[in-house]
């Protein structure tokens, strides 16, 4: 396990909550991806943290977490209004902003 | 020799779980390939040493953060779609942009490593107590403002998911 390995995992699992948030139209699952990419940037700031013997990186992962989960709440309350609003949660049948 | 061994199979749970949630089509199995996924993230941080992210991945991320996810699923009562939305050509192209992206990143990490190796020793990961005294020293200001955050986030929360007046459609 080197440093090379985690910053490999940390951009394969990147680029697979990368992809998903471009392929799927379910909102949640797009909030999903989102979260899977945050942690895939943690996984890297921990595995550079580890080979660079440095504090910053975990700081760094805790200040991720805190934002993730601000950006979880607000993102699944703005998901309920919506599905009140509109009956559907469906990226491709969400069109109100639509001029 | 162990150590390898378990980084290849949490590798392994990690990436197989983010298919998961990529590709299975119930939101609530989403979820559960999510949870497995961080589980195993976790198992990562632990392995590396940093046995705080890993404690606060379980506690923040999967006790709090996906247990949200599964009551907003199961608030709202959201089924399979019966047929994929978005056109297969779509998909195909956002999926060669996903393989793209790879692509950029691996190189450009692989350009970075090739004239800049870092030291790569297995020195002792830092403790508890170096990452309180960084945390609560130097970044203390940072993590003032992130109880800020919180704040205008839960604040935010409420004010959008109340249901006083509705908008017109």
């Amino acid at each position: 396990m080197n440093l090379e390995h985690v910053v490999a995992l940390g951009i394969v699992l990147f680029a697979i909550g990368a992809s998903g948030f471009f392929i799927r139209s379910n909102t949640l699952v797009l909030l999903l991806c989102v979260e899977l990419m945050l942690n895939a940037v943690n996984l890297i700031l921990a595995g550079f943290s580890r080979y660079l013997h440095g504090t910053e990186g975990q700081v760094f992962v805790f200040m991720i977490m805190t934002v993730a989960a601000a950006e979880a709440a607000v993102g699944l309350a703005i998901l309920v209004a919506l599905y009140r609003l509109l009956g559907t949660l469906d990226m491709s049948r969400i069109n109100i902003l639509k001029g | 020799m162990i150590e390898t061994i378990l980084f290849w199979v949490l590798a392994a749970a990690a990436v197989a779980s983010a298919l998961g949630v990529v590709a299975l089509r119930n939101p609530v199995g989403s979820v559960m390939a999510l949870l497995a996924a961080m589980l195993a993230t976790a198992g990562l941080y632990a392995l590396m040493g940093a046995v705080v992210p890993a404690l606060f991945q379980v506690i923040v991320y999967i006790g709090a953060v996906l247990v949200l996810f599964l009551f907003v699923v199961m608030l709202l009562d959201l089924r399979a779609p019966a047929a994929p939305a978005r056109p297969a050509a779509r998909a195909a192209v956002a999926g060669a942009a996903g393989v793209g992206l790879t692509a950029a990143a691996a190189w450009g990490a692989w350009k970075s490593f090739s004239h800049a190796s870092p030291a790569g020793g297995l020195r002792p990961a830092p403790g508890v107590a170096e990452i309180a005294l960084d945390l609560f020293g130097r970044h203390l200001l940072v993590f003032e403002l992130t109880s800020v955050l919180l704040l205008a986030a839960a604040v935010g929360a409420i004010f959008i998911s109340r249901t006083k007046k509705r908008r017109p459609s």
